[in-house]
């Protein structure tokens, strides 16, 4: 029938009836004058005409139907009558309802996670022309290397893929000119980046093109997060100047709270912006081309531009850049640029753990949605002599099975609304169980496409639930219902075997998830078990900044003696801190698992001519205890020792992986290497340095990663500006932290300490994400064993709870215990045996999906497998025993007079 | 409730209607006699059937209805065949047709 129709019949109810009214009584009058006509006296004429319509309310009753009228009629009465009969049996409906609500809860939960994460655009206009750019060195394999200002200039200009470009570079900034100094986040951008991102300010403006200069623009963006946290939200601070680093900055503009830089940062949310030129101090100027010392841009592609053609022409155009700058761009390097979408750079990592945990938990409600659905079969006895009486009535199938439909639907929908409920009370505390390097984790929210998403899960787990018993139960031919008490076994059979089916599917969805909880179990076991090359035990970190004003004459730290005579003071103060066992300090790049990178190319002098391609190793700067603090073994030669400062002759570290692999059959040990090109910046040839030693892998990458070359300078021979303190030490950390800050302030008032941690915590938070993962998996589950045990468990119970008769003839009949208990357990050994095959087979094809989950672990895993098979047949099994046992015990003169 | 009637009946009734407005507009009453006249009385649509018959095929397209002025200036639903109703009756005719052919042939051969 025409949907079009029946909505206009919607819309026109109350004319369509007088309608409908005014034809019928038309034609009985054309009839009553017919048949007075033809001499049937007037009464009687009228009469037959009437008659001859049987019921008019009737047939007004099938044309009603036709129209929607008739369908929102029937959904009403469905409704009203699936309501009463719920209220009548409460315990019932209670269980149900939490069952459903904990099971479409979790599931509206994580894709709340998935939709804010995963699904939604960026918050910025056309999303989807952001990238984040990246240069690499392909022959290498070396993914982000670093930007150069020329090439930035150039990717603006030349290259026509781009609308905007601007730099995003976090950095630490030392604010000062308050009672302490404070460390803050900021971010150096170039002045399109508002511009490109589509962002306006709250308060204020924020820099656009207009603003550019040289050097940094005076007029700076702060976060609403910066403006609540220094200054209580007044807005009297639009105008005034703070000094980060030494320089003053006028605040021209605070950004919306929603605002969140789209990438990388140091610490915490990107608290200041500030736009550079990149063309003058504190920058090197002139720019050379081949100091790659800014480490990306954020760019937005023309429009109409996708991706794939933008990469496409970029490839091409950093093909012509090499042939144009060959000693910059030496060919054997094959040096490119790499556009990522900005929303898989951001969320990229954590989209496979999302996907998994979001299917996951699919699968504990659809084993929720099975027990509940064996569950009404088994209360379908009591509800068949009422389904029996309104077949005979004259209902029909279809609105019998709506009927039923209904009343599961209406239970999960109600049961969806406290799941709703629940969630929204419960928002913030379970948004802090989320590890916290989730990206976007503040986007999430109960939007309006959770809603959606909700209301649609819980129609779904309705018919999934309610469809198999709905069918059983109005089924043809129900007339020996009627009788008084029936049995009706030939019925209960089929429905006994659909039981068994469900449950079986229970189990199988069951080993499915426990195998993969399993797999991720081993996997992080293995993880922990890698040496990290170091010990993280009793070591606290802190974090300093040493200011870099934007005009070098004002640096207190300019040349390398003065910061490298810091540093040493700075140690040597720490270490004498009551507590402290020993000391060293580092360059940020040196602490491990914190992220950040530092790469430069260099050469080595004996093999000089014969590189092939260019040798990139990570470098960091280090004062000789760094070794001893972390507890990481010296291989060959000599650590670093207080001589080597900035007159002796340069030496350097290296680590195993750099030594074996540049250097596979030889000895590292007094070998020589250049780091950079040629020249320094000031022009001077740059030295060669030697190799006083080889340290053992420090895994700083991560445990998984195997670990890349490193090179560690004397922090004396070259000091930089960032630097972080490592102490040995049983104290812990924030009192240890106050002792640092007195100590460095009373060196310099206006350098700030932070990042106050132990090495322990910042072990954890790297393993924060995978915990994460494993720990919900693990509930998960955990929850789907217990379900299928009390799946197990119920239809066993009511299996042989209606074949109390048969047993009681079997015992009569010289059966014995043994026998039925032989019998009941026969029984569940088939169903388990069968959801453990399905499982298996199941788990096979789906765990390749955790494959990048997984470390060490092979998605197929023999053992895990075999182990959870084994458990979860065991539990299952003594779930199934308990009934059996029960009906072995059964007395059979009770037996028999059951019914 | 299932209602009594003659199979053959309820399956052509559609078929009966699409013909009888064949070359012209009717109301329902009209359609009632013009069945029972033409077929000598032995078809009789009821009225209780031949409404929601009638309803059905508006729905379908098959017929269009507009108000007007019966013979005895007595207001009346007048029915009429769209184009559709006219693909529809031919289509109705055919299986007819082969139908009753079918028939003729099982009776022909049980001879």
């Amino acid at each position: 029938m025409c949907l079009l129709s029946r909505l206009k019949g919607l819309l026109q109810i109350r004319r369509l009836e007088r309608e409908v009214d005014e034809e019928l009584r038309s034609h009985i009058e054309m009839r009553t004058q017919d048949n007075i006509a033809a001499g049937m006296p007037p009464q009687e004429a009228r009469y037959d005409a009437q008659r001859r319509f049987g019921s008019s309310t009737l047939a007004k009753e099938d044309m009603r139907a036709m129209d929607i009228v008739g369908w929102i009629d029937t959904i009403g009465q469905n409704l009203r009558y699936a309501w009463r009969m719920l209220r009548r049996s409460r315990g019932f409906a209670l269980v149900a309802i939490l069952t459903l609500a904990l099971g479409i809860g979790a599931n509206v939960a994580i894709f709340t996670v998935v939709h804010a994460v995963l699904l939604q655009p960026l918050p910025f206009p056309h999303s989807e022309q952001l990238v984040r750019v990246y240069d690499d060195l392909r022959a290498n394999n070396t993914h982000d290397v670093g930007m150069s200002v020329p090439e930035l200039w150039d990717l603006q200009d030349k290259s026509g893929v781009f609308q905007d470009i601007s730099v995003a570079w976090p950095v630490d900034a030392n604010l000062t000119g308050g009672e302490h100094p404070d460390r803050v986040e900021f971010l150096g951008t170039s002045t399109s980046y508002f511009t490109l991102l589509g962002v306006r300010a709250q308060l204020g403006r924020v820099y656009n093109v207009q603003d550019s200069r040289p050097g940094f623009t005076e007029g700076i963006a702060i976060s609403d997060g910066f403006w609540r946290r220094m200054f209580g939200l007044d807005p009297s601070i639009l105008g005034r100047q703070i000094r980060l680093d030494g320089d003053l900055y006028t605040i021209i503009g605070i950004l919306p709270p929603e605002f969140h830089n789209p990438g990388r940062s140091l610490g915490s949310e990107v608290e200041v912006f500030a736009a550079a030129g990149f063309n003058a101090a504190p920058f090197p100027t002139p720019p050379q081309r081949a100091s790659r010392y800014l480490p990306g841009a954020i760019a937005r592609l023309k429009p109409g531009l996708t991706v794939a053609q933008a990469q496409a022409r970029l490839d091409a155009f950093t093909a012509q850049l090499s042939r144009e700058f060959p000693v910059e761009y030496p060919p054997a390097a094959n040096w490119g640029v790499r556009l990522v979408p900005i929303q898989d750079d951001l969320v990229g990592k954590v989209r496979a753990e999302l996907l998994v945990l979001f299917g996951a938990v699919g699968c504990v409600l659809l084993i929720g949605c099975v027990n509940l659905a064996n569950l009404l079969l088994a209360r379908a006895a009591h509800r068949q002599r009422e389904i029996a009486v309104r077949q005979a009535l004259g209902a029909g199938r279809t609105r019998l099975i709506w009927q039923l439909l209904t009343e599961s639907i209406l239970l999960a929908t109600v049961s969806g609304l406290v799941a709703l409920l629940i969630l929204a009370w419960s928002k913030s505390s379970l948004l802090s169980l989320a590890p916290a390097n989730m990206p976007r984790l503040n986007e999430v929210s109960l939007s309006s496409g959770v809603l959606l998403f909700a209301f649609f899960v819980s129609i779904a787990t309705g018919i999934v639930f309610g469809l198999v018993p709905a069918f059983q139960m109005v089924r043809p031919n129900q007339v020996l219902n009627l009788r008084e008490g029936s049995g009706g076994s030939g019925t209960s059979r089929r429905q006994m075997s659909i039981s068994r089916t469900l449950v079986a599917s229970e189990i199988a969805l069951s080993l499915v998830l426990l195998i993969g909880a399993g797999l991720l179990l081993r996997s992080f076991g293995q993880l922990i078990e890698v040496q990290p090359g170091f010990d993280p035990h009793g070591v606290v970190i802190a974090k300093l900044w040493l200011a870099v004003p934007n005009d070098p004459a004002e640096d207190h730290y300019g040349t390398v003696e003065k910061r490298a005579a810091f540093h040493q003071e700075v140690v040597r103060r720490v270490r004498g801190i009551p507590g402290v066992q020993a000391a060293a300090i580092g360059s940020s790049t040196t602490l491990p698992m914190d992220g950040q990178r530092f790469r430069l190319r260099f050469t080595i002098e004996s093999q000089a001519a014969a590189s092939e391609s260019t040798p990139v190793a990570e470098v960091g700067s280090v004062s000789p205890g760094y070794f001893g603090v972390l507890r990481a073994p010296l291989l060959r030669g000599r650590v670093f020792s207080d001589s080597d400062d900035s007159k002796s002759q340069p030496v350097v570290l290296v680590n195993d992986s750099l030594a074996r692999k540049y250097w596979p059959s030889g000895d590292a040990l007094g070998e020589h290497i250049r780091i950079g090109g040629p020249r320094r910046r000031d022009g001077t040839p740059a030295p060669w340095m030697t190799i006083v030693g080889v340290v053992g892998d420090i895994k700083s990458d991560g445990l998984d990663t195997a670990t890349a070359p490193r090179i560690f300078l004397p922090l004396s021979q070259s000091p930089t500006y960032d630097a972080v303190v490592y102490l040995r030490t049983g104290m812990d950390a924030s009192t240890l932290g106050d002792s640092v800050r007195q100590e460095v302030q009373s060196l310099d008032p206006s350098i700030p300490v932070f990042g106050v941690r132990t090495m322990d915590a910042v072990m954890k938070d790297y393993l924060a994400q995978r915990r994460f993962a494993l720990e919900l998996l693990g509930i998960f589950a955990g929850v789907a064993l217990l379900l299928a045990s009390i799946g197990i468990y119920g239809v066993m119970a009511y299996t042989f709870s209606r074949r109390t008769n048969e047993i009681g003839i079997r015992i009569a009949m010289g059966a014995q215990r043994r026998d039925i208990l032989k019998i009941a357990i026969g029984e569940g050994l088939v169903i388990v045996t069968i959801g453990l095959a399905a499982g298996l087979l199941g788990s096979l094809v789906l765990t390749r999906f955790l494959q990048t989950m997984l470390f060490n672990v092979k998605p197929a895993d023999p053992l895990t497998f075999l182990a959870l098979s084994l458990l979860l047949a065991a539990v299952t099994m003594m779930a199934g025993f308990v009934p059996a046992h029960r009906a072995s015990r059964v007395d059979p003169m009770i037996a028999l007079r059951h019914e | 409730m299932a209602k009594p009637k003659s199979d053959v009946l309820q399956g052509t009734l559609a078929l009966l209607i699409l013909k009888t407005l064949e070359h012209g507009a009717m109301h329902g009453y009209g359609i009632t006699l013009h069945i029972q006249r033409v077929s000598s009385d032995v078809l009789r649509v009821e009225e209780g059937s031949l409404y929601p018959a009638l309803h059905r095929m508006e729905q379908d397209g098959w017929i269009t209805a507009e108000w007007g002025t019966s013979e005895n200036n007595r207001r009346a639903r007048y029915y009429r065949l769209t184009a559709t109703g006219r693909k529809q009756l031919a289509e109705e005719e055919k299986n007819w047709a082969r139908l009753t052919e079918a028939v003729a042939s099982v009776l022909q051969f049980a001879q």
